[in-house]
């Protein structure tokens, strides 16, 4: 097994690979359960959106996974999402729901555009009961940023979704648990929109975060719980000194699949394929995630150390 | 001997010697012997290990009130001294703890005049402290939180002053890990010797040691400790 930065680089091609292999997981299910709300269905694929964009875009994965990022992004906004027009039914449906939005942004980003769900989004966000909304603090964060990327003025200012979160309130680190982790997790991807912008991250939090990571990824490693471990080494690679932690880097290497598939927990899942994608989809797309962004510090801190004499 | 919570004779003298310990602790006073109240003198063999196990924690009443200790706990511990010295082989926590409780002897009892010390006993190795990854650093220094007492030098706790964001690390993890002893034993040396960040929580965090593993009185042993040590470095 290769070691340091070309096992990072390793996790990340490896999981690409195996996400363009089974693309055709990411579907959009014919006749979903009638509880589960009908824009659920579209989560993976925002979520795809959104990764899959950081990882083109940071070249230093190699032209090949970029590549890969690019075929996967078009297969999912051609083929999927009928270039947009299932999320303009999706919105049709349920009009004050903001996951078209969150999924559409980052495939505006990369210039894939659907003007009538701009519209809607327009008009969606000019209503008190869009701002009232009542979601998650992290979650509001989330609806805040996006409404930046997308060029509107967030409803509620990101300063103020921000001091609502557990994140910002910088509480005792011993008393996180799995909830907990995602929730700080997800509020660094959105000040830092995904890793694009590590600047994002206020002192004070990255300061938290560089004293009590480390315990987490720690302890997250040894209960070989990969998909939140990967959340948090995408976490130390959004730090002003990420540790790329060899010990975590190295129990996730050693968690994935031979084909490049992540495990969410422990071991593979068992069931047909359909059922292991669902599974493991996030995890590996996060390993793709995870890997990406750590070679990109590595190698921006690399390029920007001096040259030896 | 109270074995109601012990798995062996030994572990329930161990048991019954640190709920004395406390108890003292908690009461601020020290009228009655540990080792009296625990049932235990010179001549008992199970109760001499426990001391043993105890170390001079078995005098941390003494050491933290400053009142001399009682003869019958000196006398106890003076015996566990000779009769449990480390082999030459001892892991380095044992060889430290030896040490620690010879040098608390000496300062709290020095013998009189004519009668004959314990002999003395080089302050071990650190270094391998020095160098441990936080996770084992934290492990460690925790089986010596005896040492963690105020006016001790050593250079157990010279590396633990030099790493108290190691340690506040390892206290998380064995919170998270629900050790209760381990994190009772982390949390008494960010007590004795301070520079944890503030969103550590210790103070908080010794409340919820104490009140999720303080059926083990070990554990209220430390926490006791690290209170009684907090205030003192609060005045």
């Amino acid at each position: 097994m290769s070691s340091g930065i070309q096992q990072i680089h390793d996790v990340g091609a490896k999981a690409l690979g195996w996400l363009y292999e089974h693309r055709e997981g990411f579907r959009l299910e014919a006749d979903p359960s009638p509880d589960a709300g009908m824009l659920d269905r579209f989560k993976p694929l925002g979520e795809l959106a959104l990764i899959g964009k950081v990882i083109f875009r940071e070249g230093v994965a190699g032209s090949q996974q970029s590549s890969l990022a690019h075929k996967l992004l078009d297969h999912a906004w051609h083929e999927l999402l009928d270039s947009g027009a299932r999320l303009l039914e999706g919105q049709r449906r349920e009009p004050l729901s903001p996951v078209p939005l969150e999924v559409y942004v980052p495939f505006r980003e990369l210039g894939y555009r659907q003007p009538d769900l701009e519209s809607a989004i327009r008009l969606n966000h000019r209503l008190a009961s869009w701002a009232a909304l009542e979601v998650l603090p992290v979650r509001r964060l989330g609806l805040s940023a996006i409404e930046r990327r997308f060029g509107v003025e967030p409803s509620v200012p990101e300063t103020a979704a921000l001091a609502h979160t557990w994140l910002a309130r910088r509480p005792e680190p011993w008393t996180v648990e799995g909830h907990i982790g995602y929730d700080i997790t997800h509020t660094v991807f959105h000040l830092t929109d995904w890793g694009e912008k590590p600047a994002g991250l206020p002192a004070d939090i990255a300061e938290y975060l560089a004293l009590w990571l480390p315990v987490w990824l720690d302890d997250w490693l040894d209960l070989k719980r990969w998909d939140l471990l990967g959340e948090l080494l995408v976490v130390d690679a959004c730090l002003p000194e990420p540790t790329l932690d060899p010990a975590a880097w190295a129990g996730f290497a050693q968690a994935q699949e031979p084909d490049g598939a992540m495990p969410v927990v422990g071991g593979m899942p068992e069931g047909n394929e359909e059922s292991v994608f669902d599974l493991v989809y996030h995890p590996t797309l996060v390993a793709a995630f995870a890997s990406a962004l750590a070679m990109s510090r590595a190698l921006s801190d690399l390029s920007a150390s001096p040259a030896p004499a | 001997m109270d074995q109601k919570h012990a798995s062996s004779p030994l572990a329930g003298a161990v048991h019954d010697l640190a709920t004395e310990v406390v108890l003292a602790l908690r009461s601020g006073d020290h009228l009655a012997t540990v080792c009296g109240a625990a049932g235990i003198d010179e001549e008992n063999r199970t109760g001499i290990a426990a001391v043993r196990v105890i170390g001079a924690d078995l005098l941390l009443p003494s050491v933290l009130y400053g009142r001399h200790p009682h003869p019958g706990d000196v006398a106890v511990l003076d015996r566990a001294v000779r009769e449990f010295p480390p082999k030459p082989d001892a892991p380095a926590a044992t060889a430290w703890s030896h040490w620690h409780m010879i040098s608390t002897l000496q300062r709290m009892a020095p013998p009189a005049p004519g009668a004959t010390a314990p002999g003395t006993y080089a302050e071990p190795d650190a270094a391998w402290l020095e160098e441990a990854p936080w996770q084992a650093f934290t492990h460690q220094l925790s089986v010596l939180a005896p040492l963690a007492v105020p006016a001790a030098p050593s250079a157990v706790q010279r590396a633990a002053a030099n790493r108290a964001v190691d340690l506040s690390r390892g206290f998380v993890r064995a919170v998270r890990r629900r050790d209760w002893l381990q994190a009772a034993g982390a949390g008494r040396w960010l007590a004795a010797t301070g520079g944890e960040p503030a969103t550590l929580g210790l103070d908080r965090g010794l409340d919820f040691v104490e009140l999720m593993g303080g059926h083990d009185p070990r554990v209220t042993l430390h926490v006791r400790a690290a209170r009684l040590m907090a205030e003192a470095r609060a005045r």
